[in-house]
């Protein structure tokens, strides 16, 4: 098959920024089906011409459940478009969209919401408590720039070395998520002491005139944050409370400390 | 302080373009830092919007979207926890307190539009059968619209319309209830925290967490990069050390499978 390359860079570029929609019209049926497939319509269109069956078929072939990271979908596009482009079987290549976009999402995941956001948020965070403006702009800066380049750096992975590229990622997808685990724990282990408080009061004393805080920070400083993220994590993990009743519990543990004044 | 007409509809429109952006999560500017700092634009009290996201965010770190579920609404969380504090005059952190119910009323806008929007795809489904991409497009930006209206509309009621209910009900509050707002506002990060750990933390990663936590305390630095930088050294070394493993044999599929069988 004489596979004639139908599609330009520039429909790549502009599939790239389609694919910001990637997650428009998420429903909770089929998730992000109809923004993936809507960000590589023009291709598709560009591809078939005025072939509407084939038009048809393709589109049909991306519109089942999807869920991945939406900055990661955009290799998934680029791949999928080089294989209609190059004509191949359209059951080929809705079992690899299947069979990739999980692995995807738990990079996408680990790379984007776990350490990005964290470190991101962190440092543009130190600087607006500051007072600095810096802070947002610095964040929007980030993710403006990080959403636009990768997606188009993406696209042309996933279109250019089409399957070596993502099989190269899915058989990495372990050691890279497990690398990303790493960066991101440590850098949470690293944001609780400075932005949990959890601390008695000074005048809070035991045994004659031993302040309670004193005691804890003798043991072992900003212990009692650590201990807390401990608690609440054994309550998500083990005992499976969801998140709404965990901060309304927190909330009325707060307001019974205030008004005991022991916190 | 009272929010003017002028104001709330400036405040409308930020949260409009806000949740727009919400819909995709494209540009995180529908995160407390930016959402609050916009609002404190609009309120012409920049400080005051900047003290409000560096709180809110980092609040709201770890709720976040996973797996499709929808976590209370990090949007309306900066967005109130600023108009709550102008309003009212309350500490930031106390106003973030007072805020979490508005960020209920965002989790339930998402929740109503996922399940909306099923409806949408039989209309996709007839357009995608005669091929015609354009209508899909129409649906789906229909979808985005709608999303972003709704938030904007529940933005301009509840800091707007009711801006006074609202503040006079606040300013009933005793003093020690107040303080409780507070107390919870520093404990919410923890919050956050532990969600990130649900998803990241493994057996092996926790000398990690331990170490992060100790170097920050031994340094006491206030600023996390430092730490970031070591642990991407750590990480790198560990990757490296893990793809020289898969290429020396094994199967490697395998391997990914079973590694995704308990979250990411």
């Amino acid at each position: 098959m004489a596979s004639e390359k139908k599609l330009t860079k520039k429909d790549l570029d502009k599939m790239a920024y389609m694919s910001l929609f990637e997650q428009s019209c998420f429903s909770f049926e089929r998730m992000q089906a109809v923004g993936f497939a809507w960000g590589m319509s023009d291709c598709f269109r560009k591809i078939f011409g005025d072939n509407n069956e084939e038009m048809a078929k393709a589109l049909q072939n991306n519109l089942d459940f999807i869920n991945t990271e939406p900055h990661m979908a955009a290799i998934l596009q680029g791949l999928v478009v080089s294989m209609e482009e190059s004509g191949q079987d359209r059951e080929l290549i809705h079992s690899l969209k299947t069979g990739l976009f999980g692995p995807l999402a738990g990079l996408g995941d680990a790379i984007w919401w776990y350490t990005a956001m964290p470190i991101v948020a962190a440092i543009s965070c130190s600087l607006a408590g500051q007072g600095s403006v810096l802070g947002p702009i610095i964040y929007i800066a980030f993710w403006a720039i990080t959403g636009i380049l990768t997606r188009q750096w993406f696209v042309r992975m996933g279109y250019n070395a089409g399957l070596t590229a993502v099989k190269y990622i899915g058989d990495n997808a372990a050691a890279l998520t497990k690398a990303a685990g790493i960066l991101g724990v440590m850098v949470v282990g690293g944001l609780i002491p400075s932005y949990v408080t959890f601390q008695f009061p000074e005048s809070l004393v035991v045994a004659g005139n031993v302040s309670i805080q004193g005691i804890f920070d003798s043991i072992l400083p900003n212990i009692l944050p650590l201990a807390f993220v401990f608690l609440l994590y054994w309550l998500f993990k083990k005992k499976n409370v969801n998140t709404m009743k965990l901060i309304i519990a927190v909330i009325i543990f707060s307001i019974i400390m205030a008004a005991l004044g022991i916190m | 302080m009272q929010i003017t007409l002028m104001q709330g509809i400036l405040i409308t429109l930020v949260v409009f373009i806000c949740a727009f952006d919400k819909h995709m999560e494209a540009f995180m500017w529908f995160r407390p830092l930016v959402v609050a700092f916009f609002t404190g634009l609009c309120l012409g009290n920049v400080q005051l919007g900047l003290a409000a996201g560096a709180v809110t965010e980092l609040s709201y770190l770890g709720l976040l979207t996973v797996g499709g579920t929808v976590p209370p609404d990090p949007l309306f969380a900066g967005l109130m926890t600023t108009v709550l504090a102008y309003t009212t005059g309350q500490d930031v952190s106390a106003a973030m307190g007072l805020a979490i119910p508005f960020a209920l009323v965002g989790q339930w806008i998402g929740i109503a539009t996922n399940t909306l929007y099923a409806g949408f795809l039989p209309g996709v489904d007839r357009a995608a059968e005669r091929g015609d991409e354009k209508t899909i497009g129409r649906i789906m930006f229909t979808g985005q619209f709608l999303y972003a209206i709704l938030f904007a509309l529940a933005a301009f009621l509840s800091v707007y319309a009711f801006q006074s209910g609202i503040a006079a009900f606040v300013n009933s509050f005793p003093e020690w209830l107040i303080h409780g707002f507070e107390v919870a506002g520093g404990l919410m990060p923890a919050v956050g925290l532990a969600l990130l750990l649900v998803v990241m933390l493994k057996a092996d990663n926790i000398p990690y967490l331990l170490a992060g936590f100790v170097l920050m305390i031994i340094t006491n630095c206030q600023n996390i990069l430092p730490i970031a930088i070591l642990a991407g050294a750590i990480a790198w070394v560990g990757y490296t050390n893990d793809v020289k493993k898969n290429n020396n044999g094994a199967t490697v599929q395998e391997k990914v499978e079973e590694d995704y069988s308990d979250g990411i």
